[in-house]
């Protein structure tokens, strides 16, 4: 069936009404957004939120629609450079999830409560520290002063 | 369900009629305590009629400067609305690939209510 449409169409709006908790907008607020662990260092960035159902359901055995409450789950990072250039996305084994409860605070950069090397979104930089790094002389310790 | 399988998507009226896309989505965390934030609560879609995509949200914010950025972004953006999650009738499988148009866009339902997209 062609659809049908005659350019764009502005739709009459009425006020929003006023939220009973904070408001933010996945694009302007999440997406994109620097993770810091709980001391602070950088984690990764934020590619992508995973999404399901509050009664459980999830996309794979039913169809999602507005007839049920959606909240956040994980925040997501993954090798998504080639799908953002290309399009697609990349398969769900391989992204990375951070479990939305590990939030602490949502700001410049997203906050997390544990730290860095808890996470197996940082696995392919302990593997970097522990196989190439460490093996480079002097890369195992750090340096020292000059004086 | 990702974010991402519904930003950029086509939105329809329940007739079939474009509306716009989907250029972000909005969250209000008055959900039930997660350790230390609420759960963040699909809230709304925000739909542009011109735009497949918004530029720092300018169209969303009170923010008039920096002069002529802002009007400018503010003029093209203009016409974006909010949808509540509950008005949408059917969201496109993500697993379903590229498919007749009719079939990849979210369709509203019949009675939806559009919003100021103001924060």
């Amino acid at each position: 069936m062609r659809r049908t449409r005659t350019g764009p169409r502005d739709v009459s709006r009425e006020p929003e009404p006023r939220q009973p908790g904070r408001v933010l907008d996945a694009r302007l607020h999440l997406l994109d957004r620097q993770v810091l662990d709980v001391d602070g260092m950088p984690v990764c960035t934020l590619d992508d939120l995973e999404l399901e159902a509050v009664d459980g359901r999830s996309a794979v055995d039913e169809r999602i629609d507005g007839s049920v409450p959606v909240v956040i789950t994980d925040l997501l990072t993954g090798p998504v450079l080639g799908t953002r250039v290309f399009g697609g996305r990349p398969p769900a084994s391989r992204w990375h999830r951070l479990p939305w409860a590990h939030v602490v605070d949502i700001g410049t950069a997203v906050r997390l409560s544990v730290r860095s090397g808890d996470l197996d979104a940082t696995w392919l930089e302990r593997w970097t520290r522990d196989h190439i790094i460490g093996r480079i002389p002097g890369g195992n310790h750090d340096p020292e002063s000059s004086g | 369900m990702i974010a991402s399988d519904l930003l950029d998507v086509p939105v329809h009226d329940e007739a079939g009629a474009h509306l716009g896309w989907v250029v972000d989505l909005r969250f209000v965390l008055d959900g039930a305590p997660d350790t230390f934030l609420a759960r963040a609560r699909l809230h709304a879609l925000v739909v542009s009629p011109r735009t497949r995509t918004s530029f720092m949200g300018f169209e969303r914010s009170s923010v008039r400067h920096p002069w002529p950025v802002a009007p400018i972004l503010r003029w093209w953006h203009r016409g974006t609305f909010l949808v509540h999650w509950p008005d949408v009738a059917r969201v496109p499988d993500p697993d379903a690939g590229a498919g007749p148009e009719d079939t990849a866009a979210i369709v509203l339902r019949a009675e939806f209510t559009a919003y100021e997209p103001g924060l």
